[in-house]
């Protein structure tokens, strides 16, 4: 388990196949390893998506959000398939069938971390790609992680980080995009939280903040979708209406919502489940966010 | 001289009948001897029986005496020989009647006192069932053997107070059973459920598992208010109707766990055993099989903090008897059946370093060690809890203020009131089932009084569709809204029960990562 050992295919910096936009970076890795079929592409329009293993909720919540509308409008995710924010943006691409790149901090024969081996079968099977510099089984160090990091800020556009603590390997991402001359965007959260800090230095710094998916489609020169307002309000009653209200500004706990409805908690409840069955809400580490 | 003198052993909760043979011989050496497979307490009697009489002004006699203990075959252990034997002494001592249909039970002091002995109740119960009209007790141990109406219970407080009934200079008046003083409920719990703030929908899940005997399982962060729930939880349950308290008082008479003068148990037993329990500390055992907490627990709580703390073995130990409702411990010596349905309470943190989701504190656990920590709770025992719920960190100075909420909060006698009603349903339900119950329904009675409408099982249908719930959870969750409805008065499940039991379901999050 762990190490999957496929064709050994490889691309080196001479082939006119090798991705243009990592060329021009001051140090490019000499070959390449992938798995999957190559496809130039894949290249063409890609945005890196780093940010916390020690994803929140609310992390979560954003990434699946930003994500899946810029996946779906042919945007090519890039990430590093750690667990956290990464996955989650594997994850959230694959969903709505867009095309997405790994790119590893292990040897290509490897799998890490090795119960991911789903999704990285998830992500062959979608026509995406696996990519390491380094051969064989070896496993990721500590110095492998930010040798990682500048392939994925090397091949794309521009770099999204989506939660991300002052001392952390999306920082590093981050800078080296800045150094490569990319673009990087900044996700806000709650200023609260510790997975907030170095997004807000990230701002302080002048990187974009993005409030939803067009400001990266903007960049990409893509049409923003224009939503259309549903009209489902009206087909909820009262106490679901308000509890939605609600939801919108904060996901809170159950109990929570029973106090400042000041409606009891049983009652809530039931309401709770009948419009997690309808498809309105959902719940998340206990709180729950309006979908 | 040969005088026959009859007692009982108490194996487990059954009892056995004892003859007591006493032999004064008037040749041979003096010498005084038991045999008949007396343990250790049993032999020691020799001097707690001698030196009693002594004490109590009577002469020992320097015979050979020898006391047999029939049958011989069965090991016989504990202090309860002590008054028969005496007894039988004493008999041929002074040459009087022993009282004939009548059995001896009790440990001697030193001074010719009789101390109180564990087990009086099996030991009335055993005259009953065999016709004997009347028993002999400590008089600390008369109480508690008087709950079996129908036969004369004589509190024996010394050695010459027996000899003068015996001899009919006296009359010792047989007890009386009467209620202990101290058995309120509001005494029993250590917080009132009006004391705790916010935890609303803990606070409802508590409610329900108490109505309908549903385990319960909390998550949640240390300091959330776990284990103040359950403490609370003793002073909203209903108190023990009386087949149970007989059953409960039996287990805590063969173990010794009634105080002297102690009676009837009527409380709920509630239990808090830590998590550095032994297995048969837990489910019973020993050569002479003792009851274990799950048994003293019996028809009342078992609380479990730190689940994620207590060893594996311990930990699946639980599933047979929380499936059957009893156990039944086999050693070499001993085959004994304990009776232990109890509500299981298990509360545990989120993570191991218990911060995980807490909105101010940073969880310091890696995605390995929490995946490690949930492994250690065992599925199998999950799949029995019918409620789970989160129990999430409170702001305690927002709620202090809020007046408004203090006035929402409902004191445990109000919330028990709720669940004595909703018990009664389920008694006048339950009937002719042998069970007590919501918690207690097997597929068949729940094919028999759980109605679903079609809406009903419709929501059902599609929860288990976007839930994933097990076939097991199926079942579970109809008996939660069968509780639910109960708390109601409602006859049959509606939608809104089945929705809210819904809300106790199992969260996939809270016990694997995708």
């Amino acid at each position: 388990m762990g190490i999957y050992i496929g064709k050994n295919t490889m691309i080196t910096i001479n082939d006119p196949k090798y991705p243009k936009l990592l060329k021009q970076i001051n140090d490019p890795p000499k070959q390449l390893y992938y798995r999957g079929n190559w496809d130039n592409n894949i290249f063409n329009n890609c945005l890196a998506v780093v940010g916390s293993r020690k994803m929140t909720s609310y992390g979560q919540q954003i990434t699946n959000k930003l994500i899946s509308e810029i996946a779906s409008r042919g945007i090519t995710i890039v990430s590093g398939f750690m667990y956290g924010i990464d996955a989650t943006a594997h994850k959230t691409a694959l969903d709505v069938g867009a095309r997405t790149i790994a790119v590893m901090p292990c040897g290509i024969e490897r799998i890490h971390p090795e119960y991911q081996t789903k999704l990285y079968a998830d992500i062959l099977e979608n026509n995406g790609l696996i990519i390491s510099e380094f051969e064989g089984d070896s496993l990721p160090a500590f110095w492998t992680y930010p040798k990682r990091n500048r392939i994925i800020a090397g091949l794309s556009k521009a770099v999204m980080v989506i939660e991300a603590g002052l001392k952390s390997g999306s920082l590093i991402t981050a800078n080296l995009a800045k150094k490569y001359k990319r673009k990087v965007f900044a996700v806000p959260g709650p200023l609260t939280s510790v997975l907030s800090q170095g997004i807000s230095q990230l701002i302080k710094e002048n990187a974009d903040v993005v409030t939803c998916a067009g400001d990266v489609l903007d960049y990409y020169n893509i049409k923003r979708k224009i939503i259309n307002k549903k009209e489902f309000d009206n087909s909820l009653n009262n106490l679901e209406q308000r509890i939605i209200q609600e939801l919108q500004q904060e996901p809170m706990e159950i109990d929570v919502l029973s106090r400042s409805l000041k409606i009891s908690s049983a009652q809530i409840g039931t309401t709770m489940s009948l419009m997690q069955l309808k498809g309105l809400i959902f719940i998340e580490n206990g709180k729950y966010y309006v979908h | 001289m040969f005088i026959k003198v009859y007692s009982a052993t108490n194996l487990g909760l059954e009892t056995i009948g004892v003859d007591v043979e006493v032999n004064i011989a008037s040749r041979g050496l003096p010498i005084f001897d038991i045999v008949g497979l007396p343990s250790k307490s049993v032999d020691e009697s020799k001097e707690r029986v001698k030196t009693a009489i002594v004490n109590s002004r009577i002469e020992f006699p320097s015979r050979r005496i020898i006391v047999n203990l029939a049958p011989a075959d069965i090991p016989k252990e504990g202090s309860c020989y002590d008054l028969p034997i005496a007894v039988g002494i004493l008999g041929s001592v002074i040459k009087c009647e022993i009282p004939e249909k009548s059995l001896f039970f009790g440990e001697l002091s030193l001074d010719g006192t009789l101390r109180h002995t564990k087990g009086a109740l099996l030991l009335s119960l055993f005259a009953r069932e065999k016709g004997i009209e009347s028993i002999f007790v400590p008089k600390a141990s008369a109480n508690e053997a008087a709950i079996i109406k129908g036969i004369n219970v004589y509190p024996v407080e010394n050695l010459n107070q027996l000899l003068a009934h015996v001899l009919g200079k006296i009359q010792i008046r047989p007890a009386q059973y009467h209620k202990e003083e101290s058995s309120d409920i509001e005494e029993k719990a250590e917080f009132d459920m009006a004391e705790i703030l916010g935890q609303e929908q803990a606070k409802r899940a508590a409610e329900i598992s108490a109505a309908g005997g549903h385990n319960l399982f909390m998550i949640g962060s240390p300091g959330a208010g776990k284990t103040m729930l359950a403490r609370a939880l003793p002073g909203i349950l209903p108190k023990l109707q009386e087949e149970e308290s007989l059953e409960v008082t039996k287990i805590y008479s063969a173990s010794g766990n009634i105080p002297p003068e102690g009676s009837l148990i009527t409380i709920c037993p509630f239990r808090s055993p830590h998590h550095t329990i032994s297995q048969p500390g837990l489910i019973g055992g020993g050569t002479k099989p003792q009851p274990g907490e799950i048994s003293l627990a019996h028809r009342g709580v078992l609380f479990l903090d730190e689940f994620t703390e207590f060893p594996r073995s311990v930990m699946e130990a639980l599933r047979q008897p929380m499936e059957d409702g009893y156990l039944t411990i086999s050693r070499s010596q001993a085959r004994v059946k304990y009776p232990s349905r109890f509500i299981l309470v298990a509360s545990a943190n989120p993570c191991p370093c218990g911060y995980l989701y807490h909105p101010k504190k940073e969880c310091i656990c890696t995605q390995r060690e929490i995946k490690r920590y949930r492994k250690r709770i065992s599925g199998p025992i999950l799949d029995r809890i019918d409620l789970h719920v989160e129990v999430p960190v409170v702001d305690v100075r927002d709620l202090s203020n809020d007046q408004k909420s203090r006035e929402f909060l409902e004191s445990s006698n109000r919330i028990r009131e709720r669940i004595i009603k909703a018990r009664e349903m389920q008694r006048k339900r339950f009937l002719n089932d042998k069970i007590y119950t919501n918690a207690e329904m097997k597929n068949e009675h729940i094919k028999k009084y759980c109605f679903l409408s079609k809406e009903v099982k419709q929501i059902l249908n599609q929860a288990v569709m976007s839930f994933h719930l097990s076939a097991r959870s199926y079942f579970k969750m109809i008996k939660v809204a069968r509780t639910i409805a109960d708390l109601e008065y409602a006859e049959n499940i509606n939608v809104n029960h089945m929705a809210e039991a819904l809300q106790y379901r199992p969260k996939r999050e809270n016990y694997e990562l995708s």
